[in-house]
């Protein structure tokens, strides 16, 4: 008999949760621990329910049922007042890095400090900004706007804006998805710089093996809103499961393939044509 | 088989009707969130260079377009009336018709269906962008209510500045209509002025600008629901900004509608004490 999961067992807990949209199951009562100072990576097939998972736990999605933890307080069912305090403790970075593009890097940067705390000091706040950027090796941009930005900048850059109230937990969702694989490797150690820096805990969402036996103390795949599997690197590539050897082995399922030759015996446009 | 045909009908209108009662909820909430939001802003000093930047775009550019239609208003009334009032021999009235229709009616009307174009679109365009690109996800996850951050003080802005742009378009209206009216048409610019001055009162001035609140309120209402509420993609935002203007559109003639039914009561009720005065 498995040991019930309870709120004081990690920083965030989640307990049975479940969530759908419509007739669509996403979640299918999942329950899982993040211990405090780690990095857990969450991978998965794409739809696979990885983002909408994330986004239950600073709330930007309220669960169908079960419950959300965070430092032993139930946020699900807090209003949406009280939970601002909450997410202040939380950094998101969103997979298009959701930079506010009327505003400068300065501006983005600045914008959750602004909300939060009264700095009336200019150059404080000139410091602070040069430090964070200076983190994410973008020092120097301040003053571009978005849209000027490359993919791997604008992810550095939210970045920056997530790490700006020095949160506890930072929470990401598919950091190097779009990016080089050198780009891909930079964000991996900055990931890595913030959890032994600062001691942050990380939760990642991806689905690039690569950068989640890099940076993960522990793995968790889902797979049909279910978790399929739940370990560390080793244990993830040694598993049996064909689900997870195909999928972390990057192999096609063989339906897939049966389809593809089908489909080679093609229908050409003069055929219908005529 | 009819039987089932007679359920799957039951069932698509019942939840035709679900989802418009929710939809009407939701449009409610979100009212009433961005009033309540938009009350607090007027006393956190903090926020105003917030409201001031959304009042340079909303209200100072309006300033070109919503003169042009003023001026051009007045001026089609002048040469559509002419005629007609010349053929009775009182002319000279003219400037009662125009000024009366310009600052009661079809200054604020359409001012406001000008506004609800250049602004609204702006507005839903803007919104809805940022809701697909996960910007506003993004303002909540850094612990702000994006109602109060993006909706209060384009809400104001618009509330505050559709009854200036309004006696804008009224002052270009009366002009346009002085242009065509005496230089062009010949009438007496004294007669013009003088029966003008008689005709219009103040309260129909002030009808107009009342009118101006109403409308603004409704721009900014329906143009930031629509953005905050748009579907996916590129025509998730098209398919917004459409039913933005065509929503705020039907509002201002709807609420025209009501403020007039209620300004004639208002006026028969308080006629009386007029003369007494």
């Amino acid at each position: 008999m498995e040991k019930k999961i309870q709120p004081s067992d990690g920083i965030i807990v989640l307990k049975d949760l479940s969530k759908s949209f419509g007739k669509n199951v996403v979640i299918d009562d999942i329950s899982l621990t993040v211990e405090k100072g780690k990095t857990t990576v969450i991978i998965g097939p794409s739809g696979c329910g990885k983002t909408v998972l994330i986004k239950h736990i600073i709330v930007l999605l309220r669960p169908n049922s079960g419950e959300v933890y965070f430092h032993d307080q139930r946020i699900d069912n807090l209003p949406e007042k009280e939970l601002n305090a909450i997410r202040t403790r939380m950094g998101f970075l969103f997979q298009g890095g959701a930079l506010f593009d009327s505003l400068t890097v300065y501006e983005n940067i600045v914008f959750p400090v602004r909300q939060h705390h009264h700095i009336k000091n200019q150059k404080k706040l000139d410091e602070l900004v040069k430090t964070k950027l200076a983190m994410v090796g973008m020092d120097g941009f301040q003053g571009a706007y978005p849209a000027k930005l490359s993919g791997g900048q604008k992810k550095r850059v939210a970045l920056a804006r997530a790490i700006a109230l020095s949160p506890e937990v930072i929470l990401y969702d598919e950091p190097t998805t779009g990016l080089d694989p050198i780009r891909s490797d930079v964000i991996n150690e900055l990931i890595i710089k913030l959890q032994k820096e600062l001691g942050i805990t990380s939760i990642v969402v991806t689905h690039d093996m690569a950068s989640a036996y890099k940076i993960a103390d522990r793995i968790i795949m889902l797979h049909n809103g279910k978790m399929l599997i739940d370990g560390d690197a080793e244990q993830i590539r040694n598993h049996s499961d064909a689900v997870v050897q195909r999928f972390i082995n990057g192999q096609a399922e063989k339906s897939d393939l049966k389809a593809l030759r089908q489909s080679s015996a093609d229908i050409k446009i003069e055929d219908i044509e005529q | 088989m009819a039987e089932q045909q007679k359920n799957s009908m039951v069932e698509s209108i019942g939840s035709a009707v679900l989802e418009n009662i929710r939809h009407c909820g939701r449009f409610s909430r979100f009212q009433l969130a961005s009033v309540l939001a938009s009350c607090r802003t007027c006393f956190k000093p903090a926020t105003y260079p917030l409201v001031l930047t959304q009042m340079l775009a909303i209200g100072v550019r309006s300033v070109p377009v919503v003169a042009v239609t003023g001026a051009f208003v007045g001026m089609v009334l002048a040469i559509q009336a002419y005629d007609q009032l010349a053929g009775l021999g009182i002319e000279e009235h003219l400037g009662v018709l125009i000024n009366l229709s310009v600052v009661k009616e079809l200054g604020p009307v359409l001012a406001a269906v000008m506004l609800a174009g250049r602004v609204g679109g702006a507005l839903t365009a803007e919104l809805g962008t940022m809701n697909v690109t996960e910007q506003i996800l993004a303002v909540r996850s850094m612990g702000t209510d994006p109602i109060r951050y993006l909706v209060a003080p384009r809400f104001i802005a618009c509330l505050l500045l559709t009854p200036f742009l309004i006696i804008y378009a009224d002052f270009l209206g009366m002009l346009g209509g002085y242009l065509i009216s005496v230089p062009y048409l010949g009438i007496n610019s004294a007669a013009y002025w003088d029966f003008s001055a008689s005709g219009v009162e103040m309260w129909d001035i002030a009808i107009g600008i009342i009118k101006g609140f109403a409308f603004g309120a409704a721009i900014a209402g329906v143009s930031c629901y629509k953005g905050f509420h748009c579907k996916e993609g590129a025509q998730g935002v098209g398919q917004a900004c459409t039913e933005a203007f065509v929503g705020s559109f039907i509002l201002i003639l709807g609420i025209d509608f009501v403020l007039v039914v209620i300004t004639k009561a208002v006026y028969a009720t308080l006629w009386p004490l007029k003369i007494l005065l």
